[in-house]
């Protein structure tokens, strides 16, 4: 008798709270890789090694700025002691020290969210929306013909989700960030042979067809958890980085001529953030907002993750 | 009374103390105020921003660009739209040089769950509003009071004394 799948990857949970350890390994244990538990940063360090998944509170990660120094094959921020929401600030912190993975929700989100991102980085397979909706969710798909059907396609969006039953609200901050997705994919996804975003700086108003590279593709869905929209580009050139940098400082660059204020809004917007990303193939970057709770009882910053996937 | 299009955005502009300005519609990347900047009169402005039903980072560019052009002369804004409200609140320099009269903000009733944007007043609430708190408001549906249902960072920060 032989098991279905091998494991091909260590998870490590390192968490100072029993309780919080408990919940957090049954939650990584259902990709069914071994989980290891520690209590300390040291232990953590001692068992991390290349093909490990560290699954670290967030506390634990602020504490220790030379964890990501250490080669691992993802880690991961949870929320600290009672795995009650991140604050704000904790969340800033994360990402200006260039963590890719930043789990700011409490239970059931971060269940959710967690064994989503783990599965994504194990399986290699970090596209599509799907992911992260129930199996019965109808996932609706738009492509955009012309640089210019960028407004009716926000209109279409905001116009779908008002009809399900969503309020004004949620309608609201799907417009934004929609908005947002798409002018990021049109304009500022296309680079040159030297890298520069030879099209950021094109006039909004002007008629382009949106075909080759220039593909752009807008999915949403919603399964009454969350409502998902996800805007793909056939560039893979976003720099991950930079707009986690962008979005822990704030307010700093709001008015600059330059702009690269557009992802850092739709993440205030929506409560997860998530970029994938196959370099120089395809960019897609998802944003989930809780439609169960009132936004208070989550973390008041989203989520970030951001995968790099290797060409196929 | 001037009325002009700027973009998606329909502006009235009425001269007098101070400068009336009425806004409705969008604040995005077809929004240039330089041309309405160049026709206020001299003198104080208060903004009603209540139509306006969305303003994407481009259109918060032009908005920052337009309350510090007018910052000098005194800005008052009326009947903020919820949508503006939120981002004002994610820069500290909103702050500065505007006073806020009354906005939209998102509320919530805790007991039949209707979800509603209505008016707020500043001006009767201020000391409220400076405790990071907002007055509760009666359900449209059901009467009973409605509580805030977002982060009151979301909309107060701005009225957080420094």
């Amino acid at each position: 008798m032989r098991p279905s799948t091998a494991p091909r990857h260590k998870l490590v949970v390192a968490h100072p709270e029993r309780k919080a350890q408990r919940a957090l390994q049954r939650l990584v244990g259902a990709t069914l890789c071994p989980v290891e538990v520690v209590a300390d940063v040291e232990a953590l360090l001692a068992a991390v090694d290349r093909n490990t998944i560290a699954v670290v509170d967030s506390q634990f990660a602020q504490q220790r700025a030379d964890l990501l120094a250490h080669d691992a094959c993802a880690w991961i921020a949870v929320p600290g002691e009672g795995l009650a929401p991140a604050d704000g600030n904790a969340t800033a912190t994360l990402l200006a020290a260039g963590w890719s993975h930043v789990v700011a929700h409490p239970v059931p989100l971060l269940s959710e969210e967690l064994l989503a991102t783990v599965q994504k980085l194990i399986r290699r397979d970090a596209f599509g929306l799907e992911k992260y909706m129930v199996w019965g969710a109808e996932v609706r798909s738009y492509t955009l013909d012309d640089a210019r059907d960028r407004d009716a396609a926000v209109a279409e969006l905001a116009k779908d989700v008002v009809a399900v039953g969503l309020p004004d609200r949620v309608g609201s901050l799907v417009s934004v960030i929609a908005d947002e997705l798409i002018a990021n994919a049109i304009y500022a996804a296309p680079i040159d042979e030297t890298g520069a975003r030879f099209r950021a700086h094109e006039p909004r108003d002007h008629a382009r067809a949106l075909t080759g590279r220039d593909l752009v593709t807008v999915r949403w869905a919603t399964d009454a958890r969350y409502l998902a929209i996800e805007v793909r580009d056939q560039w893979g050139s976003i720099d991950a980085g930079a707009i986690a940098k962008r979005i822990a400082e704030g307010d700093k660059h709001v008015g600059d001529e330059g702009g690269g204020m557009g992802l850092p809004l739709a993440y205030a917007c929506c409560n997860q953030f998530v970029i994938d990303c196959e370099p120089k193939k395809m960019t897609e970057v998802i944003t989930l907002l809780d439609v169960r709770y009132k936004p208070t009882e989550l973390g008041r910053f989203a989520s970030f993750h951001s995968f790099m996937q290797e060409s196929s | 009374m001037i009325a002009l299009r700027i973009g998606r955005l329909d502006i009235q502009l009425v001269a007098g103390t101070p400068n009336r300005i009425t806004l409705v519609g969008r604040i995005d990347d077809s929004t240039n105020f330089a041309e309405l900047q160049r026709q206020i009169p001299p003198g104080e402005v208060a903004i009603d921003t209540g139509g306006v039903t969305f303003i994407n980072s481009i259109g918060m560019r032009e908005w920052m660009r337009l309350l510090r052009g007018l910052r000098d002369r005194g800005v008052t804004l009326e009947r903020v739209a919820d949508v503006l409200m939120t981002q004002m609140n994610m820069i500290k320099e909103s702050a500065t040089g505007t006073r806020i009269v009354s906005f939209h903000a998102q509320y919530a009733c805790p007991k039949c769950g209707a979800e509603t944007a209505p008016l707020v007043d500043a001006v009767a609430h201020a000391q409220l509003l400076r405790q990071m708190q907002v007055p509760r408001l009666p359900c449209p549906e059901c009467g009973s009071a409605m509580e805030l249902g977002d982060f009151p960072e979301r909309y107060l920060t701005i009225f957080r004394s420094p």
